[in-house]
């Protein structure tokens, strides 16, 4: 039997534990980064999502055997990145984040959203964060504050 | 790795399903909400094979684990493909959800199962003894139930190598994401030298099976848009006696009447 190999926000990992466990309980229970919420563990709700080869995925329907070889970013690994510097002040200045539980969910789905485009339409942006619910905001500020990240970030996605 | 295999090839992969008892994971979006205990899994994401899209003269081929968001990228899958998997739940989902998955989850709601229905798609299935194609209204048999032998895997869909030009497709559900079809409809129609040549009407409707009516459909192939007009009525009234419903997320009631609405709406965008 081997351990199942991945690259944890940029540090090799070993897990040896069951495959079959859910990715948003191993990242919070085991490795400790409570920034990966779990709000429904089904996939609906994308508080848990992480990034995947940088690629967007709701950690809550994914198995660790799925990540082997893999590289996973969590908001702890992403907020060492000059592109969550330029997302955290335009969400400051949007007053964005009211009770802060979707936002590391919504922080990553913005990323990957810019990652892909650059420049995103705000259609495009809503298209981009509409699997992360929000209670708090209605979501307007939110998307503005992704719109002004495309502009004050122009050239980091 | 502990409780879980992951082969590197198919071949492994086969080798694993004939001998252990493993549940086949592909994108792992149905099979986590399930949350299965005591299972073994069969991860196949790292074999290659499987992610690719290939175009032959007669097919496309769409490998069991191209998610959705890879289909979506690629020019050589069809836009009615394209329109129905683009409303699947949202990016994150179809970022890791499959064409595998899809079908093996063995959902009447599957969203890119109705189109394979619409064109008359197969699905070709691999174990170590070889492989079998079966048309896809086999394959699904009812709501969790599909014609997938113990020591098989889904390999790839593959649906006819055709042009798609008029086609309807559409998806009513609760919400503009992660919503879940109450009622889905996919249509293609084709005339030629002023006679329907094909005429094809699948429905998601919660009906415990995925709902189309070749013998329905037969009435108007070779007819023209004028005969068929004179037709639709009687068309509509026999698609209302096939489609019989019972209770489901919404009323039945509901469910039924948008599934005539949306073919009535078909018809009447092809002329008829």
């Amino acid at each position: 039997m081997y351990a199942i190999k991945f690259i944890l926000n940029g540090e090799q990992t070993e897990y040896t534990g069951n495959a079959g466990d859910r990715l948003l309980d191993v990242l919070r229970d085991t490795y400790s980064l409570k920034s990966v919420k779990c709000g429904c563990k089904e996939g609906e709700c994308g508080a848990c999502a992480v990034l995947i080869d940088n690629t967007l995925i709701n950690s809550c329907c994914v198995a660790m055997g799925a990540v082997d070889e893999k590289s996973i970013v969590t908001m702890e690994g992403f907020k060492k990145t000059p592109q969550f510097k330029v997302l955290s002040d335009a969400m400051a200045d949007f007053s964005a984040v009211q009770c802060g539980f979707c936002i590391p969910g919504m922080i990553l789905a913005s990323h990957a959203t810019l990652l892909l485009n650059p420049h995103p339409s705000e259609d495009e942006i809503r298209e981009g964060l509409s699997g992360n619910i929000c209670r708090c905001t209605g979501y307007n500020a939110i998307v503005k504050a992704v719109k002004k990240a495309s502009e004050e970030g122009d050239g980091l996605w | 790795m502990v409780g879980g295999y992951a082969p590197a090839t198919l071949e492994k992969a086969l080798r694993i399903r004939a001998e252990e008892t493993v549940v086949p994971y592909a994108g792992g979006t149905d099979l986590m909400v399930q949350n299965r205990k005591n299972v073994e899994y069969l991860f196949l994401n790292k074999i290659a094979e499987l992610k690719q899209i290939k175009v032959d003269k007669d097919y496309i081929h769409i490998g069991a684990l191209v998610t959705f968001t890879q289909a979506i990228n690629d020019d050589k899958v069809p836009q009615i493909m394209k329109d129905a998997i683009s409303k699947i739940a949202a990016p994150a989902i179809r970022n890791a959800g499959t064409f595998g998955g899809n079908l093996g989850n063995g959902s009447d709601k599957a969203d890119s199962v109705l189109i394979e229905f619409a064109v008359d798609a197969k699905v070709r299935l691999m174990s170590l003894k070889g492989e079998r194609i079966v048309n896809v209204e086999d394959f699904c048999i009812t709501r969790r139930k599909i014609d997938l032998k113990d020591d098989e895997l889904i390999v790839e869909v593959l649906l006819p190598n055709k042009p798609y030009k008029n086609y309807i497709y559409q998806k009513v559900g609760g919400r503009n994401s992660l919503a879940i079809s109450h009622v889905a409809f996919a249509g293609l129609f084709e005339e030629k030298d002023g006679k329907i040549q094909e005429f094809s009407a699948a429905f998601i409707a919660d009906a415990g099976r995925f709902l189309r009516f070749k013998d329905i459909e037969q009435t108007l192939i070779g007819k023209s848009k004028k005969e068929a007009k004179n037709l639709k009525d009687k068309v509509i009234k026999a698609y209302s006696d096939k489609i019989v419903l019972t209770a489901g997320r919404v009323s039945a009631e509901y469910r039924k009447t948008v599934s005539l609405n949306l073919l009535r709406d078909f018809l009447t965008w092809f002329g008829v």
